[in-house]
Formats: C-alpha cells, sequence, structure tokens
C-alpha cells in the first residue's frame, strides 16, 4: 500500500510538471499582456489576446491545409507501409534482409540534411507550393514500416495458413487477418505520425509560398518577431488555438490511445 | 527552360543592349521576412497591389518567416533553380551570399545616371554593408540602429534628469547603478541597464560598444576580424563591469527586453529601432529614446534588412526587379514602411515627405534614432558570417558568464576566426 501511494504521488507530479507549459499557455492568454508573468488572482480576463491572434493571420485556411496535409500523410504511410512490411515479415525473397537493412537506414538521416535534395527533386516535378509537395518526402515511412514489421511477425502462421486454406488471396489475407491484429499500431503510429506533421516547421516553411499551401506552424511563425521581444499572452493565444483540434482529439479518444501504445510497445 | 535562358544570356552579345532592355519580366517573386508584429504581410501585399495598378508587373511577395528562416529558403530554392528573383535578408549576411556565388551586384545589371543618383540617395550609414570590391551589392529596405529606451518614470524616481540620458561610459555606469533598486531582503527589484548577450544578438551590441571606443570589429572585405585589439578589449570589460550592480550578471536574451522593461524590471534596455511601434503601443509609463552612449561620446551600429538581387534571374528580370526595388524604396514607401513598422525611413528625402514629417512631429522619438545615424558603423559581416558570429558569442558569454578575462577570451576568439576566415584571404 505504502509504494502504492508514493506512486501515486510522483505520477501526479509527473503529471503536474508536464501539463503545467499548457496551464502557463492558458493563463497567459486569458489575461492581459502585463499579466503575463505576475501569477495574481486578481488579473482581470480577457478574450483580446486571441482576437489579436486571429487577426493575425487566415487561420482557418491554416487549419484546413494542415488537416489535408496530415490526413494525406496518415493515408498514404498506411497504404504504402503495410504491403511492405508484409513483405519484409512474411514472404520469403532474395536479399529481404538486405532491403530490409536500406529501408532501415532511412531511420539514421536526418530530414533536414535532405532540404535541399528533396525541394530540387520536387521542383522537377513542379509541386513546389504544394501540400502534396509537403508531403510527398514523408509518404513512405521507414518507422511504418518497421513497426508493422514487428507486429505482423507476431500475427500466427497459422491464421495466415487458415485463410489461405479458404481461399483468400494475398490482399485478402493482409485485408482480414494481419490489419485488425495490427489495429494497436496502426492508431499508436497515426498518433506519432500526426503529431509529427502536424508539428513540422521547416520543410513546409522552405517549400511553400502561399497562403494556400501553408500549414498553422508556418501561420504561427508570425508571433516570433524577433525585433521586438515576444508577446507571450498572444503567442499562447495562438498556441492554444492551433495546437486545440489535437488536443481534444486525444482527450475524446484517450482510452484507446493509451491502449495502443500500451499494446503496441511504443512509449 | 535551359535552352530559352540560354538564348537570353546570349542575346546581349547577339543584339544591341536597347533591345533586351525594351522586353520586361511581367512576373516576379521575392521573399521578404518579418521581425517586427503588426499586420505586415497585408501591407505588403498592398504595395504589390499598387505597383501592379501603376506598371502592369506582378510582384509576388513570399512572407518567408524570420531573417534566419528566409536565408535558408531563399538559399535552398536558388540550388533548386526556382528561387526568388530578389529578396530580403540581412544587411550582414553580403559576404556569405556572396560565397554562396548566388548574387548579382546593381552595377552589373546596370545602373544608369537615375539609378546611380537612386543608389547615392540613401543614408551612408545604411551602405556601410553593401559595398566590396568596388560595387554594389544591395540596398537598404527595412533598417534600424541600436538605440536606448528608458523609464522615465525610473529616472524621475532615481532623482536623475529623465530628460538628460547619459552621453558617456561613466555617465552609463553611474546611471545604472544608481537606477538599481533593491527591497528590503536585498533583492533587486529593479535592473538599471540590460543589454542582448544571446547568440545572434550579443555581436550586434558588441559591434556598438565596438563603435563607442573607436573600434571597427572587420575589414570592408569581411576577411579579416579586429577582435583581439586592444580597443575592442576595452569595449568587453565595460560591458562586463555593467555587472553586477548596475546589470544583472551573466546572460540576458533579446527577446525577454522587451517584457522586462515593459514590466519595470530594468529602467534602461539598449534595442532596435524596429522595437519603437510596440514599445510605443504598450508602455504605461512615458519612456524615452536616446543614442547610446559611447566612451566619449554616443556611438552605435546600424542593422536590419537589405534587398539582394539574384544572380540566376534573367536580364529582364533583374532589370524589373531593380525597377520594383527603386519604386518601393521611393521616399513615400520608405516613408509609409517606417510609419508602420518603425524601422527608420531609408533615404533622407523620405523625411520630408508630409506623411513621416507629421508623424515625428507627433512623435518626436521616432527621429531620434536617425538622428544617430551618423555616428553608426556596420554590422559584423564576414565570410562564413554565422561561424564567426557564434565565435564573437562564445567569447563574449564566457566573460559575461565570469569563465574569462576578456584579454584572454577574445585572443582566442580572434585566433578561431582567423583560422575560418584563412581560406578568404
Amino acid at each position: 500500500m505504502k509504494t502504492n501511494w508514493v506512486l501515486t504521488a510522483a505520477s501526479w507530479l509527473l503529471g503536474f510538471l508536464w501539463v503545467m507549459p499548457l496551464l502557463y499557455a492558458l493563463w497567459a492568454a486569458i489575461h492581459p499582456s502585463e499579466y503575463a508573468t505576475h501569477l495574481s488572482l486578481l488579473a482581470p480576463w480577457t478574450g483580446h489576446n486571441f482576437a489579436v491572434a486571429w487577426a493575425a493571420a487566415p487561420f482557418p485556411r491554416y487549419l484546413l491545409n494542415t488537416f489535408i496535409l496530415v490526413t494525406l500523410v496518415l493515408v498514404a504511410q498506411f497504404v504504402l507501409c503495410t504491403p511492405a512490411a508484409y513483405a519484409f515479415a512474411r514472404m520469403r525473397f532474395p536479399g529481404r534482409e538486405v532491403v530490409f537493412a536500406i529501408v532501415l537506414l532511412q531511420l539514421m538521416v536526418m530530414p533536414d540534411v535532405l532540404l535541399v535534395a528533396n525541394y530540387t527533386s520536387l521542383a522537377h516535378l513542379g509541386l513546389v507550393d504544394s501540400i502534396l509537395g509537403i508531403a510527398l518526402p514523408y509518404l513512405g515511412s521507414a518507422f511504418g514500416i518497421f513497426l508493422l514489421r514487428q507486429t505482423f511477425r507476431q500475427v500466427p502462421q497459422e491464421l495466415d495458413d487458415a485463410a489461405r486454406l479458404e481461399g483468400s488471396g494475398l490482399l485478402a489475407i493482409i485485408w482480414r487477418v494481419y490489419v485488425p491484429l495490427a489495429r494497436p499500431t496502426y492508431v499508436a503510429y497515426g498518433l506519432v505520425s500526426v503529431s509529427y506533421h502536424w508539428n513540422n516547421f521547416l520543410w513546409p516553411l522552405i517549400v511553400t509560398n502561399s497562403v494556400s499551401t501553408r500549414p498553422l506552424t508556418v501561420g504561427l511563425s508570425v508571433f516570433a518577431s524577433t525585433d521586438q521581444g515576444v508577446d507571450w499572452s498572444v503567442i499562447s493565444a495562438a498556441t492554444l488555438m492551433t495546437s486545440a483540434p489535437l488536443l481534444l482529439a486525444f482527450l475524446l479518444f484517450q482510452r484507446q490511445f493509451v491502449q495502443s501504445f500500451m499494446r503496441a510497445g511504443i512509449r | 527552360m535551359l535552352g530559352r535562358r540560354a538564348l537570353l544570356g546570349a542575346l546581349p552579345v547577339l543584339a544591341a543592349p536597347a533591345i533586351v532592355r525594351a522586353q520586361t519580366a511581367q512576373s516576379l517573386t521575392f521573399y521578404y521576412p518579418i521581425a517586427v508584429g503588426g499586420p505586415l504581410q497585408a501591407v505588403m501585399d498592398g504595395y504589390c497591389a499598387d505597383y501592379k495598378k501603376e506598371t502592369g508587373v506582378t510582384v509576388n511577395p513570399v512572407y518567408a518567416g524570420n531573417y534566419g528562416d528566409a536565408l535558408t529558403k531563399a538559399q535552398t530554392a536558388i540550388k533548386a533553380g526556382q528561387g526568388p528573383h530578389f529578396a530580403v535578408l540581412l544587411a550582414a549576411e553580403m559576404h556569405s551570399l556572396q560565397d554562396a556565388d548566388i548574387l548579382v551586384s546593381l552595377d552589373e545589371i546596370g545602373l544608369d545616371a537615375d539609378g546611380k543618383k537612386w543608389v547615392d540617395s540613401f543614408y551612408p550609414a545604411f551602405m556601410a554593408n553593401s559595398h566590396v570590391g568596388g560595387k554594389t551589392w544591395s540596398v537598404p529596405f527595412q533598417r534600424s540602429t541600436l538605440i536606448a529606451y528608458y523609464n522615465k518614470q525610473a529616472f524621475s524616481e532615481a532623482g536623475l534628469d529623465p530628460e538628460a540620458f547619459p552621453k558617456d561610459w561613466a555617465g552609463m555606469s553611474k546611471a545604472a547603478q544608481t537606477l538599481t533598486k533593491q527591497d528590503g531582503s536585498g533583492r533587486v527589484t529593479r535592473w538599471g541597464i540590460k543589454i542582448a548577450g544571446d547568440l545572434g544578438n550579443a555581436q550586434w551590441t558588441f559591434g556598438a560598444l565596438a563603435n563607442q571606443v573607436g573600434q571597427k570589429l572587420m575589414n570592408e572585405a569581411g576577411t579579416e576580424t579586429y577582435f583581439d585589439a586592444p580597443k575592442t578589449v576595452e569595449a568587453l570589460t565595460y560591458w562586463r563591469d555593467l555587472a553586477p550592480r548596475g546589470t544583472p550578471p551573466g546572460i540576458s536574451a533579446w527577446p525577454v527586453l522587451s517584457p522586462d522593461f515593459l514590466e519595470g524590471n530594468t529602467a534602461i534596455i539598449w534595442h532596435t529601432t524596429g522595437n519603437l511601434t510596440n514599445l510605443r503601443g504598450k508602455a504605461k509609463f512615458p519612456f524615452g529614446v536616446a543614442g547610446v552612449p559611447g566612451k566619449d561620446s554616443p556611438h552605435t551600429v546600424v542593422g536590419g534588412g537589405n534587398l539582394y538581387f539574384f544572380k540566376h534571374a534573367s536580364a529582364a528580370e533583374r532589370t524589373a526587379s531593380l525597377r520594383f526595388a527603386q519604386w518601393i524604396s521611393a521616399p513615400e514607401r520608405a516613408a509609409d514602411w517606417s510609419i508602420k513598422t518603425g524601422y527608420i525611413a531609408s533615404s533622407p528625402a523620405a523625411y520630408d515627405t508630409p506623411a513621416l514629417k507629421q508623424y515625428v512631429a507627433g512623435f518626436p522619438a521616432a527621429a531620434v534614432a536617425r538622428d544617430f545615424l551618423p555616428v553608426a558603423t556596420g554590422e559584423l559581416s564576414t565570410f562564413e558570417n554565422q561561424r564567426i558570429q557564434k565565435v564573437l558569442t562564445d567569447q563574449i558569454q564566457a566573460v559575461l558568464n565570469g569563465q574569462k578575462e576578456p584579454g584572454p577570451a577574445l585572443a582566442d576568439a580572434q585566433r578561431e576566426s582567423t583560422r575560418v576566415l584563412r581560406q578568404f584571404l
């Protein structure tokens, strides 16, 4: 019982530390700027910061762009990684290990190193300044392939064989046997992928030029007005607005996410 | 594409230059960063719409983040052959951009008599980071200097004359110490002064300090630095000795200077003129603007962004870019941009426009920075600019943190920068 109590207290402490930046952002966002660093209970409330932030950039459009971007990336990653993972997990072909090692190599390369090379490819394809252009370098994911392969390998071979005896084709086996069993992995990987692309900044900034393609993060950078210092209140309001959809989604599906992470073994 | 470009390039040789001039580019793209608050993207879009109405030429302004982002974005796009025709980038990046071999000089684009007059119309201080090898590589767009903002209320409270900001180092130190206020337990509730010592800003502040003893930090060619000169050491020693009684020990960071000033945590800050409009809107106390002091008399440093033109553009596009640059830096536009941002207008003529005259009459502080331009120097600008800045800043921070003495620290900085710059000599 005693250790339990200690554990609970420690969890609360860690939880508090984690949520503190968020609480601060909330505090700064709903009070005037002069209270940003004065924690006074008597500070007046205001919606002014949200109004200023909202007016500073076309956020509805940016939100739509971000939404299209993360959906596009996620769907493409699932569609591309699943067959690849199945091939690496269950099919026998010469050079399988070598090819898999090459795929894993991609994990070692920082995406920032490839900025110029990726940009050049996109320029050749005529995809600069398009949402597809932002997404393209990320559609094939080594991490996704690796993760799904590990999960698929744990699927009992008997299920595969049984489906085959019933007359299922290759795609039907993947769709009916492997994908349902790997659902926690898909959810967990989806969360990692969505939050990464929701937050990605440098690449979208470089490859986009217009309001119709830019995601939220690039819109947010308007507030990093370095020549005059940071207005914490407005930047907090903007941050809350842009991260709210993700936070809400997480709170709503919290149970599923937590269970998925436990089962998928990503921590 | 390649064929057409090669053909255009060959045209001047094949045909009379007048024919090339006659073909004008109808669409241009440029990148610009924003480093101050306000709906400036809309302002810039408005300028370009006006230009289209006047000339029929479409100019697409692309907001490119802060100065660092804009530089990365422009260089990446240009390497991929899809870059902008011109861009607003830090004036101090001239040598690095030249080294990347992507710039074209104004002389090469071709300046007629009017063009030469235009280049001469800017404040000379703003051209301090534009010349190398006898050519002009950029023109000022949104420029600033380091100036002092001070809390007049705090001055009165401490028994100092709020209309007489110190003009020399001795007066500055004394004022800073007088302004520092402690509560009963000895905790400081208000510092006298805060100066930025963080990466990306320390070298700028320090450029002003060096200029205040009459020392330059680099040569015009950007191939040599003078970090270990006795006067440079003197400047750093002065900065360090402001602590702990006038300024907090250690590093103060640029982005928190204005919030600290607005909250009364510090009575004086050395900051950019680009901050003026922001502070004016937010300060709850009367504040003053003054030139930063010097060892004997006020001296400062210039900063901000210039317009650069890129080599990969065709002859017609280069000419069209130059024409737009002339249009957007004309006195009326320069005055308007200055009022909306707080930057110093780039030419004296802009201060003769009715709009800016009226603005300065209602807000005299807006003209203070301009008045100190004659005593301003160019900012630290060398080849491998960002590396050299880091080398210098590391040593400045070591001194401010009390880990090193100014002399040995700056000798180390000089040794390292000499090593980095050797290949460019």
